[in-house]
C-alpha cells in the first residue's frame, strides 16, 4: 500500500528504489530522504507515439515523475483526495483528477467513441469528459481528486446506477456507460429539474461520486 | 428514509413516496426515479404568487421512484433534522431535501432578513417527518433558554426551531460611522426556549462591511 491518507486532502507516499510513482506537476507539498522529481515531458508512460496520443487527445496533463527512497506528501488546490486500490482491473479517469498514481500501472488513453460509437461521443460532451480519458490498468492504487468528499457506489448486473454527469468522477470494473435522457416537455419550456442527461452504468464494478457538481 | 454518506452526502431510500429536493441537486441513484420541477415550491398557486411577491425562490423538484437517490450540492456539509410537528426556519437557500410529511411555506423575518442579505422573508418547515440542512462547513446547534439569550451574526445564521422570538440588535456607534467599526455592528438576538444553526462561515452581508 503505497499511499496513506494523512486527512482528506493530504496522501503520504513511500517511494522505493527502483519503484516510479507518477504524480501531478507541483502536487508534492513536502518530502523526506533522498527523492528526486523529474517533469515527465511524454505526460506518463510509454514512448513517443503515446505522448502523441495524448496530445492530440488533450488528456496530456503535465506529470512528474518522483524517484528516491522516502516519503512525500501530495495534495493540491485543496481537493478532497480518495485512494483506489486496483487489483488487474480497469480505472477510468479524467486526467486533471490524477494527483499520483503507481509506477508499475499501465496508463492509456480511450476514445469515448469506442464505448457507444456516436452517443460515447455525444456522453463525452455532455458530461465536459471531452472525446477522450484516461485508463489505468493493473496492481496498484491511485490517488484521484474531487471536489468535496466521495462516495463509492458499488455497480451489480442487477442494479445499475445512474450518476449525474457533472459529479462522476471516476469508475473501474467492467462497465458500460450509457448516456441516458429523460428530455420532456418541460425542459424545452425552461422548466427542467435541472436532471436532465445522466449517465446509466451497469455491468459489475464501482463508481466514484463527489458532492458536488462543480468541476476541479 | 435520510441517511449520511459521509457529512456531504444525502442518501434517501424511496419506496414509491415522493420527496422534495433542491433543483439539480441529485448527485447518483439506483433503481427507477423521476425528477419533476415543481412550481413556487410545490405550494401550489399560492406557493407560487407569495414566492414570487417575497422574494424568497425556491427551485424544488419533486424525486419519486424505488431505490435509492443520493444528494448533494456545492460539498456543502449536511444536517439532518427530525421534525415532530414543530415549526423549524430555515433560509431556502439552505434548503436542500425534505420529505412527504414536511410542508413548507414562507414567513416574514422582519429587519433581520435585511442585514443577513437574506431578504424580508424566510421560509418555515412544519410537520412530521425529516429534513436536510445545508451549511458552509460543519453547523454547530446552540440551544437557548430563557436564561440564556443568543445573539449570532446574521451571516453566519443557518436555520432555528422551538419557541424562539427574534430581535435585531446593533452595535453601530460613532467609531462605525467613521469606518473604524470592528465588522460585527449588526446581530440577530434570539430569546425563548429552542435551537439556533450557526456555521463555521459567514456569508456576506450588509452589517458585516461595517
Amino acid at each position: 500500500m503505497p499511499f496513506r491518507e494523512i486527512n482528506s486532502k493530504m496522501v503520504e507516499a513511500v517511494v522505493s528504489p527502483g519503484q516510479r510513482m507518477f504524480s501531478q506537476r507541483g502536487a508534492m507539498l513536502a518530502y523526506r530522504g533522498e527523492v528526486s522529481f523529474t517533469p515527465n515531458l511524454a505526460g506518463g508512460q510509454g514512448g513517443l507515439m503515446s505522448m502523441i496520443g495524448r496530445r492530440a487527445a488533450g488528456e496530456d496533463t503535465p506529470l512528474m515523475t518522483v524517484e528516491g527512497s522516502g516519503t512525500v506528501l501530495f495534495g493540491h488546490g485543496g481537493h478532497h483526495v480518495q485512494v483506489i486500490e486496483l487489483t488487474g482491473d480497469t480505472l477510468y479517469v479524467e486526467a486533471d483528477r490524477l494527483l499520483a498514481f503507481d509506477g508499475t500501472l499501465r496508463q492509456g488513453t480511450v476514445f469515448l467513441g469506442s464505448q457507444g460509437g456516436v452517443m460515447g461521443m455525444v456522453r463525452g460532451q455532455v458530461s465536459g469528459q471531452g472525446l477522450f480519458t484516461t485508463s489505468l490498468q493493473g496492481q496498484g492504487a491511485v490517488a484521484v481528486m474531487a471536489h468535496g468528499g466521495v462516495i463509492r457506489l458499488p455497480i451489480t448486473p442487477d442494479r445499475p446506477v445512474h450518476v449525474d454527469p457533472q459529479a462522476y468522477v471516476a469508475h473501474h470494473g467492467d462497465v458500460r456507460n450509457k448516456l441516458s435522457t429523460a428530455l420532456g416537455w418541460r425542459d424545452m419550456v425552461g422548466r427542467g429539474s435541472g436532471e436532465a442527461f445522466q449517465l446509466e452504468l451497469s455491468g459489475s464494478g464501482a463508481v466514484y461520486v463527489q458532492a458536488s457538481e462543480e468541476k476541479l | 428514509m435520510f441517511r449520511l454518506q459521509g457529512s456531504r452526502v444525502l442518501a434517501v431510500d424511496l419506496t414509491g413516496d415522493t420527496v422534495k429536493a433542491k433543483n439539480g441537486s441529485m448527485v447518483a441513484y439506483e433503481g427507477r426515479m423521476a425528477f419533476k420541477k415543481t412550481t413556487g415550491g410545490g405550494e401550489g398557486l399560492r406557493g407560487v404568487v407569495t414566492r414570487r411577491l417575497t422574494g424568497e425562490q425556491m427551485e424544488v423538484m419533486e424525486v419519486s421512484g424505488q431505490g435509492t437517490c443520493f444528494f448533494a450540492d456545492r460539498a456543502s456539509e449536511i444536517n439532518l433534522v427530525s421534525l415532530r410537528g414543530e415549526k423549524m426556519y430555515v433560509e431556502a437557500s439552505n434548503l436542500l431535501c425534505t420529505d412527504g410529511g414536511v410542508r413548507t411555506g414562507t414567513s416574514f423575518t422582519g429587519l433581520r432578513g435585511g442585514a443577513s442579505g437574506n431578504g424580508l422573508f424566510t421560509t418555515t418547515l412544519e410537520g412530521t417527518g425529516q429534513a436536510a440542512i445545508m451549511s458552509d462547513g460543519p453547523a454547530v446547534v446552540l440551544r437557548v433558554t430563557p436564561q440564556y439569550p443568543l445573539s449570532v451574526d446574521p451571516g453566519a445564521y443557518v436555520a432555528h426551531q422551538g419557541n424562539l422570538r427574534q430581535s435585531f440588535q446593533s452595535g453601530v456607534t460613532f467609531r462605525t460611522l467613521l469606518g473604524e467599526g470592528g465588522g460585527e455592528a449588526f446581530q440577530i438576538r434570539f430569546e425563548g426556549d429552542g435551537l439556533v444553526y450557526v456555521q463555521p462561515s459567514e456569508r456576506n452581508t450588509v452589517g458585516g462591511d461595517v
